[in-house]
């Protein structure tokens, strides 16, 4: 007998990858059986990890409505361009239609000295005390909106120091400090988030591998019988990798679930809220497709606690 | 179909369970291998199916050296032996059906083909009909027969039994043995590990005999210079 001759199986190849298939459909319908003739604790388990996920879902919620919102907001950023005052409504006149051609700008108003005076009158309050000025001492100003992709602080800053070269402009100004607060304030969320997600998701595979362990364990006899009768540690795990999988799956449905009855149970409290800021933006949930995304990566996980756990276990099992 | 070329082995801990043993079992033979309790029976058993490693020397199966076969190699080696253990390690929640066939699904052969022969073996150690029994439904004598079917059903060419009489009756033991030498007759190599000297005597059979480690008496020697 020559070593390949060993191993060769009794079968033939095309009934053997047939049967390959075959025997993946049976385990994986047998584990799901095995789950199902032990409720109680298949229940416990699929449980806790629907809730240990939930939490990361729930973050992932929070930050896509919180980026939702800051992303309104930042195209609110302006700059406000203060005309020099030896300029003729001329000049200004063909700087407004030279910047507008500009594809980092969306939007440009024009407010002349005239209208700078009635609207500080108006709104400062010194409106006695500017009739005793003799002359307008406010500049013209050009209020220009940049496109979305330059209203990120960065961008905004660029498109600022290019109009400054303007000979009509003065100076600019950018009012961004506020938006840069905001984007630091996302970003912490957003690492906080990551940081928390991990480690909840280090959790899932743990509580995977644990369950699956004590599913070793509980057939150890049945295994060594196996290795007896010549079954490859493929075969073995299988049923353990499914099982695994299976957890996944109804963890991550479960979390799913529970996400959007959060978001349900927490939407009408948080449209009235974005009401009193005159918005009327709806808290959004998570869709089909993320849906999909969270069984797929929860399955994955299943499957990783399951084989980092078979692996760890099922070598030690060997028949004495 | 067996051969052992100055095996020893030592447990870790220091242990001699086997001290530079030398036998050849012929391919279609059938022998007894015996020797008190202690002496070293189950560790040769354990040896050939590599349940245990040699520590010196060379045990070669059908001609190939299985000191250091490779671990994912071991499950097809074990394939093509049957083996039959003292307390038939058996699954207690499996019917004797799903018992029987195991070898067949870790094979992979197809359910039609698995009934065909789990019925095949069954018939041939007389549990036609037994199915769907459970193992904790049988005597002690049907459940060790379902050990022997399931140690057959896949048609090795090398069956090993470690004391399969070990808690039968002398008729029931003699049952047993009769099945062997059926399979024996239809060319299966067989090495039986007991300590029943009784039943050896009323046999024909080689005998390999074991004390404190070692192979004793030249019998084996003979057979073995007048094979080669």
């Amino acid at each position: 007998m020559s070593p390949s001759s060993l191993t060769r199986s009794k079968l033939p190849l095309s009934g053997r990858i047939v049967m390959f298939f075959i025997r993946h459909i049976q385990h994986a319908t047998a584990s799901m059986g095995e789950l199902w003739r032990t409720p109680v604790s298949s229940i416990m388990t699929m449980a806790v990890l629907g809730v240990s996920l939930s939490l990361p879902a729930a973050l992932q919620v929070l930050v896509k409505n919180v980026e939702n919102i800051t992303h309104s907001w930042s195209s609110a950023a302006q700059i406000s361009l203060f005309i020099d005052g030896s300029r003729s409504e001329q000049s200004i006149q063909s700087l407004i239609a030279r910047i507008k051609v500009y594809p980092e700008i969306s939007d440009i108003k024009y407010i002349t000295r005239a209208q700078a005076l009635a609207e500080f009158q108006q709104q400062s309050g010194f409106g006695d005390a500017l009739s005793y000025l003799d002359e307008n001492p406010l500049p013209a100003v050009v209020i220009v909106t940049p496109s979305s992709r330059y209203s990120t602080p960065v961008g905004a800053r660029e498109l600022l120091a290019k109009l400054e070269q303007e000979p009509e402009v003065s100076f600019g100004r950018l009012d961004i400090e506020w938006l840069e607060k905001l984007q630091a304030l996302v970003n912490v969320l957003e690492r906080t988030v990551f940081g928390l997600a991990a480690l909840l998701i280090l959790a899932v595979v743990l509580v995977i591998g644990n369950t699956i362990r004590l599913a070793i364990m509980n057939r150890r006899n049945e295994i060594e019988v196996m290795k007896l009768v010549g079954a490859t540690e493929a075969f073995i795990q299988r049923p353990f990798l499914y099982t695994g999988i299976w957890y996944g799956v109804i963890g991550g449905t479960l979390a799913w679930l529970i996400i959007n009855l959060l978001v349900w149970f927490l939407s009408g409290a948080v449209t009235t809220f974005i009401g009193l800021y005159g918005s009327n933006m709806q808290l959004q949930s998570l869709s089909f497709s993320e849906l999909l995304q969270m069984v797929c990566a929860a399955s994955f996980l299943g499957w990783l606690g399951s084989y980092l756990s078979v692996r760890q276990h099922l070598r030690a099992i060997e028949p004495s | 179909m067996i051969r052992f070329e100055q095996v020893s082995k030592i447990y870790p801990g220091g242990q001699k369970a086997l001290t530079e043993v030398n036998f050849h079992l012929q391919r279609g033979e059938m022998a007894f291998l015996t020797g008190h309790s202690g002496a070293g029976k189950s560790t040769l058993l354990k040896l050939i199916t590599v349940i245990e490693r040699a520590s010196a020397g060379k045990v070669y199966i059908n001609g190939h050296d299985i000191a250091h076969i490779k671990r994912q190699h071991v499950p097809y080696l074990r394939r093509q032996i049957g083996m039959i253990f003292q307390n038939h390690h058996l699954l207690m929640d499996r019917s004797v059906f799903d018992n029987v066939a195991l070898p067949l699904v870790i094979e992979g052969f197809s359910l039609g083909e698995i009934r065909k022969r789990v019925a095949g073996a069954l018939d041939m150690v007389g549990l036609y009909g037994k199915e769907r029994h459970y193992p904790i439904m049988l005597s002690g004598g049907e459940q060790q027969r379902v050990g022997i079917a399931r140690a057959i059903v896949n048609k090795p060419a090398l069956l090993l039994a470690d004391e399969p009489t070990g808690n039968l009756d002398p008729k029931l033991s003699m049952d047993i043995l009769r099945l062997f030498e059926t399979f024996n007759d239809a060319g299966t190599s067989v090495l039986i590990a007991t300590h029943d000297l009784g039943l050896i005597a009323r046999m024909k059979y080689r005998t390999l005999t074991l004390r404190q480690g070692r192979m004793i008496g030249g019998e084996a020697d003979i057979v073995e210079s007048l094979s080669d």
